[in-house]
């Protein structure tokens, strides 16, 4: 019998995964009708999934984190079988900053520590001459977009708490925000850098890539206390996410892929800027500039708790929550692979530019090397 | 007595943020401010100083609010998310309608719920009254379709009005179709062979 399940997402390319279980009919295969519902802000998709207006929903994996946890308000445990892909993002700045950026780069500025001390510099001119402090965007308190901005801004020795301002920009706003001066950059994911660069009105300056390699995104989230009785739909509704992941990965079906992203995102995109966006970065088929390094592969969708941990461990770092050991715990639980498909590759690692090695199995050493860096730094 | 609060109303569409700071209003809520959904909302927040704040759920600034009673920075008074999460018809009111709040920390529960509750039926009624207007606006179109189909088969079959409607409503009742969906079909149909 079919089951319907309503299922809340934000048209973003990286929703990509779900309108492939939709439109290849793997959900329906295994029994599931679903109905996509586009939504405008995460906090939206957190309160009706958790009101259970949505039965499943496209997260940002440490919003799902944050709401299980209970940080901020608002707690509902959730679980998440599967994710829905690894990377996407990009910092992306305004030309003026971009020109300042040159001026003081020493070295190569397709190294993000180079850009950070670059960065530095600027934001102390800018103190001696009485200038307001630099702006700089993302999408929510709990996105890994904010926490790629805090590892790029350590990196040059950068308080993201006093030495600039971080504000949350919703990403249709992004360009213009960019275009009047009301932030000098963003860390914002596909399709909107390439939309900023189109216009004219700011520079790609690192992929998230560059940033974090294989960074977790977003994934799907499901109440917990629906999954206990709802255990079937939850497994068939991940493996029709595994055979969309497994169906996007054959090259020959990447014209359909990008022709049904095209269609389904909800600016006018062109099919051009979504094939590179799919590239990856320096990849010598693709555009270098748009390419995202976004993955939607089998290895990229496994719920592994060792990213839900690196993801705790930046909120803590973030100073949005305190460490515990149960915290953690309760982070590790939220990826849920045993309620999804089983998928025998081993899963990416997050791997930060700069800073510390992290190892899920000792955060505090970790957040303890990060932040003595700050201290020395400083 | 208290002060009155200053309530911050933002919503992209002006006439249903009228009907709501009307019935705020008339409630006693005389220090009410509508701000348009744009890019430089923390500025205009920050300057008004609300006590509560209500947003449109089509509003992609909601995540600027998210943010703003994460850190307190921002603005002059921490923000937090509207009613302790255990009000469930609350919120499946407040989601329903298509709002959601932020208060200042500490605002007592039953100074908050009454504005809430306004806002929720306001929402509601703003709601209503535009399906209506869509359905009498589409009951027009309909009639003019009908009509139009209707001097249609009278010209192709010269036949007077009442026997060209009976005709339509035939075929309707047989295909078991709405009448203005034949009078379309006809139209359609005649300006392919015109």
């Amino acid at each position: 019998m079919t089951k319907r399940l309503r299922i809340g997402y934000v048209p973003l390319t990286d929703a990509a995964l779900l309108h492939v279980a939709k439109a290849q009919n793997f959900a329906a295969a295994r029994g599931i009708e679903m109905e996509l519902v586009a939504d405008v802000s995460w906090a939206n998709i957190r309160d009706k999934l958790v009101a259970g207006y949505f039965d499943a929903a496209h997260m940002l994996a440490p919003a799902a984190i944050a709401v299980s946890l209970g940080i901020g308000h608002i707690k509902a445990p959730l679980l998440a079988p599967v994710a829905l892909g690894l990377n996407g993002n990009a910092i992306t700045v305004s030309n003026t900053l971009f020109e300042a950026l040159l001026q003081e780069a020493q070295g190569d500025m397709a190294n993000p520590r180079v850009t950070a001390k670059a960065l530095a510099k600027v934001v102390a001119k800018r103190r001696q001459s009485g200038e307001p402090q630099l702006t700089l965007g993302h999408v929510f308190p709990f996105s890994s977009h904010h926490y790629q901005l805090r590892l790029w801004l350590r990196a040059g020795c950068i308080d993201p708490d006093e030495d600039v301002r971080l504000t949350v920009v919703p990403p249709p706003f992004m360009v213009e925000t960019l275009r009047k001066g009301q932030v000098d950059g963003f860390c914002v994911g596909a399709p909107w850098n390439s939309l900023a660069v189109a216009a004219g009105t700011g520079a790609i300056l690192h992929q998230g890539t560059d940033i974090v390699r294989d960074c977790p995104e977003k994934v799907l989230a499901v109440r917990a206390a629906w999954a206990l009785s709802h255990e079937r739909e939850i497994s068939a509704l991940a493996e029709a996410v595994a055979d969309a992941s497994r169906w996007a990965a054959v090259p020959g079906n990447r014209s359909a892929l990008v022709t049904l992203l095209a269609n389904t995102a909800e600016h006018a995109v062109s099919t051009a800027t979504i094939d590179s966006i799919l590239d990856t970065p320096g990849s010598p088929s693709g555009t270098a500039l748009a390419a995202t390094g976004l993955r939607l592969d089998e290895e990229a969708i496994k719920a592994d708790p060792a990213q839900a941990l690196w993801l705790f461990a930046q909120m803590v770092a973030a100073g949005q929550t305190d460490y515990s050991d149960a915290l953690a715990e309760a982070a590790a639980a939220v990826y849920a692979p045993a309620l999804g498909p089983p998928i025998p590759h081993t899963t990416a690692t997050p791997a930060v530019f700069d800073g510390p090695a992290f190892s899920p199995n000792d955060i505090p050493s970790y957040l303890a090397a990060l932040e003595n860096r700050r201290t020395r730094a400083g | 007595m208290s002060r009155d609060l200053r309530i911050a109303v933002i919503d992209k569409n002006p006439l249903r943020a009228a009907i709501l700071e009307d019935g705020l209003r008339a409630a006693g809520h005389l220090n009410v401010v509508h701000i348009d959904d744009t890019a430089d909302l923390l500025d205009r927040i920050h300057a008004i100083d609300p006590d509560v704040i209500l947003i449109d759920l089509e509003s992609p600034s909601r995540d600027i609010l998210e943010h703003m009673f994460k850190v307190s920075r921002s603005v002059a008074r921490p923000i937090a998310m509207f009613v302790d999460r255990s009000d469930a018809a609350m919120i499946d009111a407040a989601i329903d309608a298509g709002i959601s709040a932020y208060i200042v920390d500490g605002l007592r529960k039953d100074r908050v719920k009454p504005i809430l509750d306004i806002t929720i039926s306001r929402f509601n009624a703003f709601a209503k009254l535009k399906k209506e207007l869509q359905s009498a606006k589409s009951q027009l179109e309909d009639r003019k379709m009908i009509d139009r189909a209707k001097l249609l088969v009278m010209r192709a079959k010269s036949i007077p009005e009442d026997q060209a409607y009976a005709l339509m409503r035939q075929v309707a009742m047989n295909e078991n179709k709405k009448i203005a969906e034949v009078a379309r079909s006809i139209i359609t149909a005649a300006e392919l062979l015109r």
